[in-house]
C-alpha cells in the first residue's frame, strides 16, 4: 500500500524481503553507524581514525588480544542466548540481568561448601549450582506470569533489583565479606575451583568453550527438539498452541526457567573464570547488553555468538582506544547503542522498497 | 443525497476502467482490465479470492496506483494519488472490515475528516446526513456510539458517510457477509433505492444470489476478465463456470448412512463468561454416527463457546458432555482430540495454525510429542516430512513442498492444512466451525465432500456455517442457536430458510420490507436482533 510518494517515486512494502535488501540495508547501516560514532569521537576531542584504529587493534591487533575478546565476549554469550530462548516465545525476559547475579551467587553457594574438592568436582558443582540459581529466579518470574498475570517485564526488572541488593548484604560485613577487606567482595575462590586457563599466558577460560558448546545446544534445542517446536510455536501463535491443549503455564515457566539457567552460567564464569571472587560490581550490565546481543544475533544462536564477539572487540578494544586517543572508554556503551540502532532501522528498512512510478503527473 | 440526473439511458458511463494493468513484482494482479459502470447500475465485480476483485477495487479507490490503463469517472480522466482524490471524484467504498472509531458518535464518524481547520462541521452536518437516512427510510441515531451499534448498523453507518461524501459510485466489498438473510434482503431493497437515484453501485460478491441480482456481472479470474454480461441473459451455472474455470457438479449429500448411535451427548449445558453473562444455556444435543448436525446462528451467538466447550478449551459451569459414554468434563484438549475427535476452528490462521511453521511442523501441532513423530528428545524430521508429502498429494494442497511457510499460503490452502490434520484426528467426532468461509467455490466443494466422507465413514459431524444453503444441502439435521440457547433443531433437507433466519434472528416474527427490523435491535455488541 502506498506510504508516501516524492518526485515520482513511491515506498512500498515488499511482500518478502529480499536477502540483497537486507545485505545492502546492514553495509548502509555499517556506515552510517560508523560516521556518526567518528562524529561523537571528534566530538570528545580525539582523532577518528586513530580511535578507530587503536580500537581495532586492542580488539584484534594479536593473540592476547583476540583470547581477551573472547573473554569479553564469553557472558555475552550466554545472555544473548539466555534472551533468546525467552524471546523466541514471545516471553520478554528483561531479567538476564538479575539472573546473572542469581546464578553467580547460587554457583558462589554450592561450591563454597566443597572445601578442598578436586578441580572436576568443584567445576561440576558451580555450572550446576549456576543453573540452579538462574533457573530458580528466573522461573520464579515465569511462576508469577503463568499463575499471577504479572507482566514479565515488571516483574523481572524488579527481581533484577532485589537479587542485586541481596548480594550487597551479603557482601556488606556479611557472611560472604572477605575478612579484613573494606571492599564488597568474597575471598578469593581456592585454585582447584578457577576454571581452567585454555589457551597459554592469556586469561581465556573453559567458559568460553562452554559457551560454544551452550550455543550448539540451544540451537538444536530451539530447531528439533519437541520444546524448541513449543517455544517456536507460542513465539508465532500462542493461541493455536494453546488449542491443541499444550499446557501453557508450563510452557511459560519452563522457558523463563531455561532462559535463567543459561543467563546463570554467565555469572559464575566471570566469577570462576575471570575474577576469582564474587563482586558486586563486576556483573552488572551483562543481563541488559545480552538483550542487544539476542536481536543483533536476530534471535538465532549463531548470529548470538557473531554479535557477542563484536561486542567483545568493542569492549576490549575501548581500553586501548582510550589510552591511544583520549576517547573516555564509557563512550564504548554509546557505539554499542548507536550500533543496535542503526541496524533496526537496516532491519526495518529492507522491508520496504524504493518504487519508480509509471504515471508522471 | 446527491442525486445524478442522468440514467441508464445516457451515452456516459459512471465509471469506465480501460485496459488497467497492476502488478506486484512478478505476479499480475490485474491484466488489462476493462469495465464499465452506467449511472444507476448495480455492477457486480465475481470472482474467487486472488482473482484480482481487491485490486482492482484498491485501483478504483485511490489505495494503488495501476501501472497501465486508465480510469473515466463521468467521462473525465482520473489519476487517484490517494482515497481523498478518489471520493473527491465520487467514489465511496464500504470495506469489508469496517473503518469506524467505535468511541465515537455516527454523527463523529461520518465527519471525521471532512472539517478545515480545528472545527468539526457537526451543525452544518446533520440536517444533510438527517435527509440522507430520510431519502433511504433509516432510522440511524447520530448520537449512538457506533461501538454500542450491531454489524448491520455499522455498515449502514458506513454507506451513509460514503453517500455523504458525494459518492456517485458506492463500492460494497462483500457487504452481506455479517448480515443475516433478513439484514441482506433490507439492504439490497435499499440499494434499489439508491440505484433509482441514479447512484452506481459495485457490488464485490461470491455469493450467487446476491450475483443474480445485480444488473450486469463482470467475472474475473487470474486478473483477466472472462466476461461481462447482463444477469437477465445469463444462469448461476453458466457465472459459476466463467468463474472456476469448470463446472461444477452439485454437491448430492445421498442418504446418511448411520445406524442412529449416539456417540456425543451435551447435556443442559451452561456456560458464563468472566462477568456472570450468560455465553450457553441449557444446551442439550446428541450427535448420531454418521450424521451431519448443522449449527445456523449469526455470528457471537455462542457457537464458538459450543465447539470449545466440547474440546475442553473453555470450563462449562453446569451440564454434561459424554463421549461414548465417557464424560469429557475436566479433559483437556489434547485428551479429548486424543479420544478421537477433530476440531476445525473458526479462525484457520489464529485458533488453527502456526504462521510461521511449515506445512509439515503444523500437521503435527499438538502431537509433537507423541510416538511416531518424536525420536527420543528431538523431532522425527523425516517422518515429518513424508506425512506432509502424503498429505498435500492426498489433499492437493498447492504449495512448494513440506517445508513451505503456512504463513504465505492461500486460505483455502491453509484450511486443507488444518483439515489434513483435523480428519485424521476425527475417528468419531469432526467438528467444524465456518470450515469454508472465505474460500473459492472449488475449494468449498472440496471441503464438502472430505466432511460427507467422513459422514459416511460413520464419524458425528458439527457443521456451524453461515452458508444456510449449504447446512441445508449437507446437514441431516440443523440446530439454531441465538443468544446461546438451541431454540430447535430442524429436519436437514426440507428446511425452509426464511424459517432459519426467523429464528436466528431469535424467533419474532419479521415481515419482509420491516425496514426497523435491523435498527431498533442489537445493543451493546449484541448482534442479534430483537423487536
Amino acid at each position: 500500500m502506498a506510504i508516501t510518494a516524492v518526485m515520482g517515486y513511491r515506498i512500498e512494502r515488499r511482500s518478502t524481503r529480499s536477502p540483497f535488501a537486507w545485505a545492502l540495508a546492514l553495509v548502509l547501516a555499517g556506515a552510517c553507524a560508523l560516521l556518526v560514532c567518528a562524529g561523537l569521537f571528534i566530538a570528545a576531542g580525539a582523532d577518528p581514525w586513530q580511535a578507530f584504529a587503536a580500537l581495532l587493534k586492542g580488539g584484534l591487533g594479536s593473540k592476547r588480544a583476540i583470547a581477551e575478546t573472547m573473554v569479553k565476549a564469553t557472558p555475552l554469550i550466554l545472555t544473548g542466548l539466555a534472551c533468546t530462548i525467552a524471546f523466541r516465545a514471545r516471553l520478554w525476559n528483561i531479567g538476564a540481568e538479575g539472573q546473572v547475579f542469581a546464578g553467580a551467587m547460587f554457583a558462589y553457594w554450592c561450591q563454597s561448601a566443597l572445601g578442598d574438592a578436586p578441580a572436576p568436582v568443584q567445576i561440576a558443582m558451580i555450572v550446576i549450582g549456576a543453573l540452579i540459581g538462574g533457573a530458580l529466579l528466573g522461573g520464579l518470574a515465569g511462576i508469577l506470569k503463568a499463575r499471577f498475570q504479572v507482566d514479565e517485564v515488571i516483574s523481572t526488572v524488579m527481581l533484577n533489583y532485589i537479587i542485586v541488593y541481596a548480594l550487597s548484604l551479603l557482601l556488606q560485613n556479611g557472611p560472604w565479606t572477605e575478612a579484613g577487606s573494606f571492599f564488597e567482595q568474597t575471598a578469593m575462590v581456592p585454585d582447584a575451583a578457577q576454571l581452567p586457563v585454555i589457551l597459554a599466558k592469556t586469561r581465556l577460560h573453559l567458559g568460553f568453550l562452554f559457551a560454544l558448546v551452550a550455543a550448539a545446544v540451544v540451537h538444536v534445542m530451539l530447531l528439533r527438539s519437541s520444546l524448541g517446536y513449543e517455544i517456536r510455536a507460542a513465539g508465532s501463535n500462542l493461541r493455536a498452541l494453546e488449542f491443541q491443549g499444550v499446557k501453557i503455564t508450563r510452557l511459560i515457566i519452563v522457558v523463563m526457567a531455561i532462559s535463567g539457567a543459561v543467563a546463570g552460567l554467565a555469572g559464575a564464569f566471570e566469577v570462576y573464570g575471570v575474577q576469582h571472587r564474587l563482586k558486586s560490581g563486576t556483573l552488572g550490565g551483562l543481563g541488559y547488553t545480552g538483550i542487544i546481543i539476542a536481536i543483533l544475533g536476530q534471535l538465532r544462536p549463531i548470529g548470538v555468538v557473531a554479535a557477542a564477539l563484536v561486542f567483545g572487540v568493542l569492549l576490549n578494544g575501548a581500553t586501548l582506544m582510550q589510552i591511544k586517543s583520549g576517547v573516555p572508554s564509557a563512550l564504548i556503551y554509546a557505539v554499542e547503542a548507536i550500533i543496535l540502532m542503526f541496524f533496526l532501522i537496516a532491519w526495518a528498512a529492507s522491508e520496504f522498497r524504493l518504487r519508480r512510478l509509471h504515471h508522471v503527473e | 443525497m446527491p442525486v445524478s440526473p442522468a440514467h441508464a439511458d445516457t451515452a456516459t458511463p459512471r465509471l469506465q476502467v480501460q485496459r488497467l494493468t497492476k502488478r506486484f513484482g512478478a505476479l499480475v494482479a490485474n491484466d488489462a482490465v476493462s469495465l464499465t459502470v452506467m449511472p444507476g447500475e448495480l455492477h457486480c465485480l465475481l470472482g474467487e479470492n486472488g482473482a484480482g476483485k481487491s485490486t482492482l477495487s484498491s485501483c478504483l479507490y485511490g489505495l494503488y496506483r495501476p501501472d497501465e490503463g486508465d480510469i473515466h469517472v463521468d467521462g473525465k480522466e482520473m489519476r487517484f494519488a490517494s482515497p481523498a482524490d478518489a471520493i473527491a471524484a465520487g467514489i465511496g467504498m464500504v470495506h469489508q472490515h469496517f473503518v469506524l472509531v467505535p468511541t465515537f458518535t455516527v454523527l463523529e464518524n461520518i465527519i471525521v475528516g471532512t472539517g478545515s481547520g480545528w472545527r468539526l462541521p457537526a451543525a452544518e452536518a446533520r440536517p444533510k446526513i438527517e435527509a440522507i437516512c430520510r431519502r433511504l427510510s433509516l432510522a440511524l441515531d447520530l448520537d449512538a456510539e457506533v461501538g454500542d451499534l450491531s454489524v448491520g448498523q455499522q455498515q449502514w453507518v458506513e454507506i451513509v458517510k460514503a453517500l455523504y461524501l458525494g459518492a456517485r459510485l458506492l463500492i460494497l466489498d462483500e457487504p452481506t457477509a455479517v448480515l443475516t438473510p433478513q439484514e441482506s434482503a433490507l439492504l439490497f431493497a435499499s440499494l434499489r433505492n439508491m440505484l433509482a437515484d441514479g447512484l452506481s453501485i459495485i457490488l464485490i460478491s461470491h455469493k450467487m444470489n446476491e450475483v443474480m441480482q445485480a444488473d450486469r456481472v463482470t467475472v474475473l479470474r487470474r486478473g483477466h476478465v472472462v466476461g461481462s454480461v447482463r444477469t437477465a441473459e445469463s444462469s448461476r451455472h453458466e457465472l459459476t463456470t466463467m468463474m472456476v474455470g469448470r463446472a461444477l457438479s452439485a454437491i448430492e449429500a445421498g442418504e446418511r448412512s448411520h445406524d442412529g448411535t449416539t456417540i456425543l451427548s451435551v447435556k443442559n449445558v451452561s456456560m458464563r463468561d468472566e462477568r456472570g453473562v450468560s455465553l450457553l444455556s441449557d444446551v442439550s444435543l446428541d450427535f448420531h454416527a454418521g450424521e451431519i448436525l448443522g449449527l445456523a446462528g449469526i455470528a457471537g451467538n455462542g457457537q464458538r463457546e459450543l465447539f470449545e466447550a466440547i474440546c475442553g478449551l473453555r470450563p462449562i459451569d453446569a451440564g454434561e458432555i459424554m463421549l461414548e459414554g465417557q464424560s469429557l468434563n475436566h479433559r483437556n484438549p489434547h485428551e479429548i482430540y486424543r479420544m478421537g475427535v477433530g476440531h476445525v476452528p473458526e479462525d484457520r490462521f489464529k485458533d488453527g495454525l502456526v504462521p510461521d511453521f511449515s506445512i509439515a511442523e503444523n500437521l503435527v501441532l499438538g502431537d509433537h510429542r507423541e510416538k511416531p513423530w518424536r525420536q527420543g528428545l528431538v523431532l522425527a524430521t523425516g517422518r515429518l516430512r513424508e506425512a506432509a508429502d502424503e498429505a498435500i498429494r492426498n489433499f492437493s494442497i498447492a504449495c512448494n513442498g513440506a517445508e513451505a511457510i503456512v504463513r504465505r499460503l492461500s486460505g483455502g490452502n491453509a484450511q486443507k492444512v488444518i483439515l489434513a490434520r483435523e480428519l485424521a484426528r476425527a475417528s468419531r467426532v469432526l467438528l467444524c466451525n465456518q470450515p469454508t468461509r472465505g474460500l473459492d467455490v472449488g475449494v468449498i466443494e472440496y471441503v464438502h465432500r472430505q466432511i460427507l466422507e467422513k459422514r459416511d465413514a460413520g464419524a458425528a459431524i458439527l457443521l456451524a456455517s453461515e452458508e444456510l444453503e449449504d447446512l441445508i444441502a449437507l446437514c441431516d439435521r440443523i440446530a439454531v442457536i441465538f443468544r446461546g440457547e438451541i431454540l430447535a433443531v430442524l429436519p436437514g433437507r426440507q428446511a425452509d430458510i426464511a424459517e432459519i433466519g426467523r429464528l436466528m434472528a431469535g424467533g419474532t416474527d419479521m415481515q419482509a420490507g420491516d425496514q426497523d427490523g435491523d435498527r431498533n435491535g442489537a445493543r451493546n455488541g449484541d448482534r442479534g436482533m430483537s423487536n
